[in-house]
């Protein structure tokens, strides 16, 4: 077939999408969680003090902040009630732990779905190995889902 | 020392579980299994059945 270099992503399919891979298909242009995400959602790490990022995070214009290590993998959240917390605690303690991570490549719709059967402001969406891709608001999945399905509805 | 049962059950497949994989709450009142929530938002694919068909 005129190959030169063929290669096998020996962690399968899912994997690849997760990890955020190139795609083609009828359904490739459809939006995903992983293009609505905003990245550059504040973060912060865990020896910070919340009183530190709580001033940050404000600054920037935002009520979340996310806790990562040095290689942006995700160990917790700050959602806006953490972000309330004691000014001096540290940000290991004042975080919600080990939030649900979702991944790149999930339908937007189906998260937007999901965000508000279960009243989630926001999610983190990671790679498969727990990287931070960005933060997903609802709003901005509830807007991109409604555009997508009138762009549908106008091309059917 | 005991640990706490579980409280909710997955509203999908209602198998029991500590709290709700999408949003955390042990009180959710739609909770879902890591699971079916896999495969809800296809993160994962449905496991084929014993036969293969």
């Amino acid at each position: 077939m005129g190959f030169t270099q063929v290669y096998d992503y020996v962690a399968g399919k899912l994997d690849w999408l997760a990890a955020g891979g190139p795609i083609e298909g009828s359904s490739a242009g459809a939006p995903r969680a992983g293009g609505v995400a905003r990245d550059d959602v504040p973060t912060c790490g865990l020896d910070e003090r919340l009183g530190e990022v709580q001033g940050r995070v404000r600054a920037a214009g935002w009520d979340a902040c996310v806790v990562v290590n040095q290689e942006r993998v995700v160990l917790g959240l700050l959602r806006a009630k953490e972000l309330e917390g004691d000014p001096a605690s540290r940000i290991e303690a004042a975080m919600r732990p080990g939030p649900s991570t979702f991944r790149p490549h999930v339908p937007i719709a189906e998260m937007a779905h999901h965000m508000v059967d279960h009243d989630v402001e926001n999610a983190p969406i990671t790679t498969s190995d727990g990287r931070l891709v960005g933060l997903l608001l609802r709003t901005d999945a509830l807007r991109v889902a409604h555009q997508s399905h009138e762009a549908e509805g106008e091309s059917t | 020392m005991t640990q706490a049962a579980p409280v909710l059950d997955c509203s999908a497949c209602d198998e029991a579980i500590d709290c709700c994989e999408f949003c955390d709450r042990p009180d959710c009142p739609t909770a879902i299994c890591y699971r079916c929530l896999s495969v809800a938002l296809r993160q994962a694919t449905p496991e084929l059945h014993d036969h293969g068909g």
